[in-house]
């Protein structure tokens, strides 16, 4: 008895679950799957999808992915593994990647875990069902380590984005800017306590002790604090004269960008801080982002570069469909290059086989959004700051003012893309 | 003269095999061995034929249902005692730990480091908890639901054993099969033993401990004692779940403290009755399975699975094995109220 | 200095998220475990009054503060008149509710860095070597102003003095014919509005996202633990403790450990004494 209302409470919910789903269309070739199972309710998640969803509605349009002889379409697949929210165990993210990998069978995965704990954890899984995966989001460089503990076994992941210390790196020369162009040399380090975030810091740190800067200042945070007054004031008191700032949770990220601008302190603020990077910031933080610098990791997440056409290019037909821009922190540019990077290696393949398929991605040589896409020997997509011709690229940016009086995004770093100076806000100059 | 409206109510009547009392039957035919036997029995018929049957994901889902189902029985077992906890994932979580760091930094194989870790987890509870049993209600429920969170924090802070990243890559079981009955019969074990236990004299103390434990000190029997010895055995029993999914997904990471393996053995008690440990086994055996099948729904899974959990809960505030055990064992005829 | 006047705003803060929830726990026994949800539930609420109805912020957090109030009066008859004293089933049940609500607002999208309110006033003023902006100035006012104003309520009318009935002898409450369910359900409604307010004066200091739901719950946990559940006194006194107990952290020993120090204190305070710092009834049965 108690069995039987289970059954039919079941039935019920299998029957309305595609009233809540809609299924896509029937197109005539049976479509390659790709699957995405991330965190939903991220910016990164939710832009990411966007971004994939944009690419393979363009691939689509022009008749598919040539697989073999035959063209085919693409088909997206979803999984919420909720991973960006605090306090899912990672065993119901793994289940989340298990069901979609068992029951959806992906040729492919792109986007891929948000936690890089989950990342890490869910990479024995992907190599046991043997489906490539194209990861877009977890920037740990515990992946390299972990790949190189056995990389026959962990062939089918490749990282088509970032390195949390490849954005470092843009910082910290960014700094040396800072340095030569105007003296600043006192620093103070917040970072949020989570490894890469602590990657991030210690890279800067280490440059800037090369560098010859003055540390007033080295403060971790745990990922959940709401108040940043300690270091402010600290900053204050050791009239720092930058604040280089790590951080990706949300909460934190804006209380932190407020505060900064109640407290006034006079320094300034530089750094991966989301919130000071998006479009909205102006009006989600308030008109005193100016002059703060910010990295995008890679370029083409949220704004369009005059000197680098194909993000403008992306992010219209983005704001197009969509309606509205991406925000940071996304790296939507990166889950966009990813589904061209896999449908270029289906081609060259010419088979859904994942081990063709590895070998042939393995070979990506592609000139996307973020940049020249290739892969070194750990699968991780190899970046630079010399040209987009050689490597993936990052920018740095900051707010300005410009001539019509309206608060806008220049890029400043690296020179290859920068549209004007790093300015620096009058109460600093001497 | 007012016509008076015929009021009628359910009259309900024990089944004639039922001699009034929950333990003493009269058996007359097969037909009552089997109208007792079978409620039993078919279920762990089927539990244990289940794993050799289901496969892969589902057969996943099944170990996850037992490992939760762990949870809810050594949740279900200190509630006995009136010792209401909302921090089963300080036990999950011990447990995982205990298992994790044993295969990780020392290598042992999981046939040491699954016994290990359920001894280890139940003493650390007990050595953990001991000092607050003398706490009731709320505020026991308060403590346990913050040391779990305090550990994941600890850890998060101090990047002790893998920090926020885990340890990945530990050993696993040698098949899916032995797991799946590792978990099935630590399952059906606990549920069995369990409800010997709280029908003996040992059980009997602990239950009067819940209902009035100043009569049972005025007893002379030690209560503090006897509540660190339930911890012990919940939080070994709990630590054994732990244990087992570590291996089993051959990962850890802090993320086994989270607030989940708390609250969902709860809500299973709450769904399927307290204090019979049945209900509890059941709650979980259909939570689970849910909350995987809504997958389907993408993201607003968890916003559907709440709403089915709050409705059976209003809908059952016994608990729904105890409804169904009361429809099993009764007629019900609706009379005329005179 | 420093650690004074931050210290200070940071326990109103917490202050301000517990005093909700542990009003409704002290008058009615229903521990509301959907108090952060509805904290952050009204932010929503003000934000779309705010963008879609284009109305003023002031109106709109009034407006949202009247709404999650009876939010919170709808909660008590719709879900929990059927299992009021099932310890075990509130508990569920509200918590279940609560983050349903949650997973509901991140299902219309209500995550990641676009959604904040606006702040009352800009600017800040200097306490001596100290920095301040007026927001944290105006959470400071509302948190006394609301402490008192509470005090008042409770001690000197008539639903307040029901209140207190209630919370002191449900019996023999309801034989002097205060009503339990109508109490109860305005305990719940006072609470939810409490956070709605706590909302409106907070949230602006950063951004919104449902996932703070949970954050708020458990410092209002922990606040009410370490003051007792009972007392108001007890509630300030368990904020202040746990918010100059970040402060002096972060700026003594590291930041990081700033998150651990109220889930320590807690620890510490119910192994030392097992009924809050302020407990009323502390040796009666319920506690010990």
């Amino acid at each position: 008895m108690k069995k039987h209302l289970f059954v039919t409470a079941l039935a019920v919910l299998f029957v309305s679950g595609p009233i809540f789903f809609p299924v896509g269309d029937a197109l005539a070739a049976e479509p390659v799957i790709i699957g995405v199972p991330t965190s939903l309710y991220t910016p990164f998640g939710s832009y990411g999808l966007k971004a994939v969803e944009l690419a393979v509605e363009e691939i689509n349009a022009q008749g598919g992915v040539t697989v073999g002889d035959e063209k085919r379409p693409f088909k997206v697949v979803v999984a919420d593994t909720r991973g960006g929210e605090p306090g899912t165990p990672v065993h119901d993210a793994l289940m989340a990647y298990e069901k979609l990998i068992t029951s959806e069978k992906p040729h492919a995965i792109v986007i891929g875990a948000f936690r890089s704990e989950v990342l890490i954890a869910a990479m024995d899984l992907v190599a046991k069902y043997k489906v490539p995966h194209l990861g877009t989001i977890a920037q740990t460089p515990r992946f390299q380590a972990q790949f190189k503990s056995d990389p026959a076994k962990y062939k089918y992941l490749f990282r088509v984005t970032t390195d949390a210390l490849v954005d470092a790196n843009y910082i910290a020369h960014t700094l040396d800017l800072l340095k030569t162009d105007y003296g600043l040399n006192k620093i103070l380090y917040i970072y949020q306590d989570t490894l890469w975030a602590e990657a991030f810091a210690g890279l800067m740190r280490k440059h800037c002790g090369e560098t010859g800067w003055t540390e007033v200042g080295y403060e971790p945070y745990a990922a959940g604090a709401s108040d940043f007054s300690p270091a402010f004031s600290k900053a204050k008191e050791n009239q720092a004269q930058v604040l280089a700032m790590v951080w990706d949770v949300p909460l934190g990220a804006g209380v932190f960008a407020k505060q900064y601008v109640a407290m006034k302190v006079p320094a300034l603020l530089i750094g991966f801080i989301p919130p000071m990077g998006s479009p909205m910031a102006v009006k989600a933080v308030g008109p005193e982002v100016e002059y703060s610098i910010t990295v995008e990791f890679p370029v083409g997440a949220t704004l369009a570069l005059a000197k680098l056409p194909k993000t403008g290019e992306f992010l219209d037909k983005f704001a197009r469909k969509y309606g509205e821009l991406p925000e940071p922190p996304a790296v939507n540019s990166s889950a966009y290059d990813a589904v061209f990077v896999l449908a270029q290696a289906i081609e060259r393949a010419g088979s859904l086989d994942p081990d063709k398929l590895v070998t042939a991605l393995e070979q990506t040589d592609y000139r996307g959004v973020s940049g020249r896409i290739r892969f070194d020997e750990n699968h991780v997509m190899v970046f630079g700051e010399t040209s987009p011709d050689e490597t993936g690229v990052c920018v740095v940016f900051q707010w300005q003012k410009g001539s019509d009086g309206q608060l806008k995004r220049v890029p400043v770093y690296p020179a290859f893309l920068a549209e004007g100076p790093i300015q620096l806000p009058p109460w600093m100059k001497k | 003269m007012v016509a008076t409206s015929v009021h009628r109510r359910k009259k309900r009547l024990d089944r004639g095999i039922k001699a009034r009392t929950d333990t003493i039957f009269l058996i007359a035919s097969w037909k009552d061995m089997l109208y007792l036997l079978l409620p039993r029995m078919l279920p762990v018929a089927i539990l244990l034929v289940l794993p050799v049957l289901v496969k892969g994901y589902w057969g996943k889902v099944l170990v996850y249902a037992c490992i939760y189902g762990l949870l809810a029985l050594s949740w279900d077992f200190m509630a006995a005692g009136g010792l209401f906890s909302l921090g089963q994932a300080l036990f999950f979580g011990l447990g995982a730990y205990l298992a994790g760091i044993l295969n990780y930094y020392l290598h042992l194989p999981p046939v040491v480091t699954v016994p290990a870790a359920t001894l280890g987890g139940g003493l650390l509870s007990a050595a953990l908890l001991g000092s607050v049993v003398r706490l009731k209600g709320v505020y026991f429920a308060m403590i346990t639901l913050m040391l779990p969170l305090l550990f994941k924090k600890v850890i998060e802070t101090t990047g002790a054993f893998g920090g926020t990243h885990g340890l990945p890559s530990l050993t696993p079981f040698p098949s899916e099969l032995l797991t799946a009955y590792l978990a099935v019969g630590g399952f059906l074990g606990s549920l069995f033993i369990f409800r010997r236990v709280i029908n003996s004299d040992y059980g009997l103390v602990l239950r009067a401990i819940k209902d009035d434990d100043r009569a049972v000190m005025s007893g002379a029997i030690n209560i503090y004692g006897r509540k660190i010895q339930a911890i012990f055995i919940s939080g070994a029993v709990g630590s054994f779940a732990g244990a087992l999914m570590t291996h089993y997904y051959q990962f850890l990471g802090m993320s086994v403290f989270a607030l989940d393996y708390s609250i969902l053995p709860v809500a299973a008690v709450a769904l399927g009755g307290q204090g019979t440990f049945a209900g509890a086994a059941m709650g979980s055996l259909i939570l689970v399975p849910l909350s995987e099948s809504l997958r389907a729904l993408g993201g607003l899974r968890i916003a559907i699975y709440c709403g089915i959990l709050i409705v059976s809960i209003i809908g059952f505030p016994e608990g729904l094995f105890h409804y169904l055990a009361r429809k099993y064992h009764q007629f019900e005829r609706v009379v005329e109220v005179k | 200095m420093t650690l004074l006047i931050y210290g200070i705003i940071n326990s109103v803060i917490l202050a301000l998220y517990a005093l909700g929830f542990s009003l409704c726990y002290g008058i009615s026994g229903i521990a509301n475990f959907a108090h952060g949800a509805f904290y952050i539930l009204s932010g929503f609420v003000a934000w779309n009054f705010m963008n879609a109805a284009g109305l003023p912020f002031y109106l709109a957090a009034v407006l949202a503060v009247a709404v999650t109030g009876l939010l919170g009066f709808l909660f008590y008859w719709a879900l929990l008149l059927r299992i009021r004293g099932v310890p075990l089933a509130e508990l569920i049940v509200t918590f279940a509710a609560g983050v349903g609500m949650l997973e509901l607002l991140m299902w219309r999208g209500f995550y990641g860095m676009r959604y904040s309110l606006p702040l009352f006033v800009r600017g800040g003023v200097e306490i001596g070597p100290v920095a301040v902006d007026y927001q944290r100035l105006c959470v400071l006012t509302t948190g006394v102003v609301l402490v008192v104003l509470l005090w008042f309520f409770v001690h000197h009318t008539r639903i307040g003095l029901a209140f207190r009935a209630m919370a002191q002898n449900e019996r023999t409450a309801l034989s002097i014919g205060v009503e339990s369910d109508w109490i109860g359900s305005l305990s719940l409604a006072l609470g939810s509005a409490l956070a709605a307010v706590a909302a409106m004066v907070v949230l602006p200091l950063g951004m919104m996202e449902s996932a703070i739901g949970l954050e708020v719950l458990i410092y209002a946990l922990a606040v009410a633990i370490v003051g007792g559940l009972e007392s108001t006194v007890g509630m300030v006194a368990g904020s202040f403790i746990i918010g100059f107990g970040q402060v002096a952290v972060a700026r003594y020993i590291s930041a990081k450990w700033m998150i651990i120090a109220p889930l320590a204190a807690i620890v510490l305070v119910l192994v030392i004494k097992p009924s809050g710092l302020f407990g009323k009834f502390k040796e009666l049965e319920e506690r010990v």
